[in-house]
């Protein structure tokens, strides 16, 4: 019994572990700011507010869609500035020939897409939990509050939400204001999956028979102990397959945070397209989200073989 | 002196009664069945002693204390609640389905309530936990998972499990309606095993080879009531009552 929590432990932080060298090897490709600033005219510089962020935006992912070297795309980059479009005289093929070109600015945008999925369907499994026990609960205040909760958010758009928080919060009162658009879409996104999480949740927890609340009561476990000791973990393999779901369905809605210009995979793709006047790079990019979906159902299966042990 | 003692007990389930007027007394060391058809309300008056079910009305008394008194569903009087956690607790039960947690092994299934709700240390509930499972000759079980065993198997677990809480009398919900044929023998031993023994005991069964043998008192039950009662050799052999004489002919096949 102590193996298998350790093996548990050992599971997730082999996951995490993952995680994190994906992320490393993503920001891997990023120029440090000092290296970005060295290549870049200092008038552009001070235009940009010398804000790295900004820069980088505008600078580096602009050269680099148009496929030159950072050093030599000074007069070009004047040009992308106002808005000029230069038409790409290169065919297909040498359209694809930019694809490293782009890669290190697409697998920046990967990491911002890959990040708020991750840290929203965490915090929002966090939410869920209160939500769907609240929902069950016998107290009808907390029952209504937490259905009414779950109504709203699973039944209007997660786009209306992110433009709610982003833009609505601040009006109603500047304290609300979330400058970082990570956190708006943060926000946003935890809020919504809590609400779905919430509805997977409380169906695992009513498909498990009625006889173990019976021989736990029985036993004289409390609610609480009930709940922690046996419905929990016995929900926790049925949970993994429609989280998994919800986890990928928020991986794809994350490109809503593109239209409030949050730098995600849509987003960078966008801008490499328009600048570049060049929409093969979206073959790419949907690619990553394909391998990135990929990887993550690979891991939600593991996770599933893991917890299924014992049945 | 009574373990157990039921005082007109009535039971509804939205307009339908389903136990009426049921008064029983259950004294130390003794063991009883409970017999009768389906749908008789056995089921509801076990789960209604052990508070699975809300009596509609009736007096219920454990270690001769008043712990429950209800009228039309409206409680009356209810001990305090430290004493009815305890008293409670004096009741172990073994349903029909096991109901053993399947996440847990053998070994944990049983070791779970001493640890979280006695405070037990976990060495010594793993002793007893142990000492349990050799009791109802599964050693080599303990760490075995609910779906590894056969129905027996897990049927004498659940057994052991309600055991570790050292009830003073346990409630047998029909506990070999779900098994095979020939995995019913190994749970009856365990639980003539423990009638020897002096646990107290209130079994509802259909094997009537089973009552007739261990039973001290048989009780007949048919719509909500119990009809009849008397020692084994009695009920079987010479009933007053028509329908227990009905019910015999057709589970006997006399
Ligand atoms: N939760 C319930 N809701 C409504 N009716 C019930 C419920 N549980 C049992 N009953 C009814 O009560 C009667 C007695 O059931 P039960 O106690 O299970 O009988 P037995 O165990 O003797 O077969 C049956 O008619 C059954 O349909
Ligand atoms: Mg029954």
């Amino acid at each position: 019994m102590k193996s298998a929590n350790f093996a548990r432990f050992k599971l997730a932080a082999i996951i995490i572990i993952i995680i994190v060298d994906i992320l490393a090897a993503i920001s891997y490709f990023k120029p440090s700011k000092s290296e970005l600033l060295g290549h870049i005219p200092p008038d552009l510089i001070s235009e940009a507010g010398n804000k790295y962020s900004e820069v980088y935006n505008n600078y580096f992912v602009f050269n680099i869609a148009r496929g030159r070297d950072v050093k030599t795309a000074r007069s070009a980059t004047f040009i992308g500035f106002v808005g000029q479009v230069i038409p790409a005289d290169e065919g297909v093929a040498s359209a694809f020939s930019d694809v490293f070109l782009w890669l290190p600015a697409l697998l920046d945008g990967a990491k911002i897409t890959i990040l708020l999925t991750i840290t929203a369907v965490l915090a929002g499994l966090v939410l869920s939990i209160f939500l769907a026990l609240g929902k069950i609960a016998k107290t009808k205040i907390i029952s209504g509050f937490c259905s009414a909760y779950i109504f709203f958010f699973r039944g209007s758009p997660l786009l209306m939400q992110l433009f709610f928080i982003y833009y609505g919060l601040p009006q109603i009162n500047p304290s609300l204001t979330i400058n970082n658009k990570f956190m708006a879409a943060f926000f946003a996104f935890t809020l919504n999956t809590g609400a779905y999480c919430a509805e997977i949740i409380r169906a695992a927890i009513q498909s498990i028979d009625k006889g173990q609340f019976e021989a736990s009561r029985v036993l004289g476990l409390t609610y609480a102990q009930t709940m922690r000791l046996v419905i929990i973990p016995q929900s926790i393999r049925r949970l993994i397959p429609p989280v998994a779901n919800e986890f990928i369905m928020i991986l794809k809605d994350a490109s809503l945070v593109s239209i409030i210009a949050l730098a995600d995979l849509t987003h960078v793709t966008r801008s490499i397209s328009s600048s570049a006047n060049n929409v093969m790079v979206y073959i790419p990019a949907m690619i990553i989200y394909l391998i990135i979906t990929a990887v993550f159902s690979a891991i939600f299966v593991r996770l599933e073989k893991r917890f299924s042990l014992y049945q | 002196m009574s373990l157990i003692r039921t005082e007109n007990i009535y039971k509804n389930f939205n307009e339908i009664q389903v136990l009426a007027d049921v008064s029983i007394s259950v004294e130390q060391g003794e063991v009883i069945c409970i017999i009768g058809p389906s749908g008789a309300g056995k089921s509801t008056f076990l789960r209604s002693l052990i508070q699975l079910e809300k009596i509609t009305s009736g007096k219920l008394y454990i270690d001769e204390e008043l712990f429950l008194h209800r009228e039309n569903n409206i409680t009356q009087y209810r001990i305090e609640s430290v004493k009815y956690k305890s008293l409670l607790l004096e009741m172990g039960m073994v349903f029909q389905s096991f109901n053993l947690f399947p996440h847990k092994t053998a070994l944990e299934n049983i070791m779970m309530a001493p640890i979280n709700v006695k405070n037990m240390p976990k060495p010594q509930a793993e002793a007893l936990g142990a000492e349990l499972l050799a009791k109802v000759g599964l050693a080599e079980k303990a760490d075995a998972y609910p779906a590894r065993l056969s129905g027996g198997q897990q049927q004498r677990v659940a057994i052991a499990r309600a055991l570790a809480m050292e009830p003073k009398i346990m409630l047998f919900d029909e506990p070999t309606s779900a098994l095979d044929p020939e995995l019913v023998g190994e749970v009856l031993n365990v639980m003539r095993g423990l009638a020897e023994s002096g646990m107290t005991m209130l079994v509802v069964t259909h094997e009537m080879g089973f009552a007739r043998e261990a039973a001290d008192r048989v009780l007949f039950m048919s719509d909500g009531a119990i009809t009849e009662e008397g020692s084994p050799e009695l009920i079987f052999s010479n009933p007053n009552n028509q329908r227990t004489r009905q019910f015999l002919n057709t589970v006997l096949g006399i």
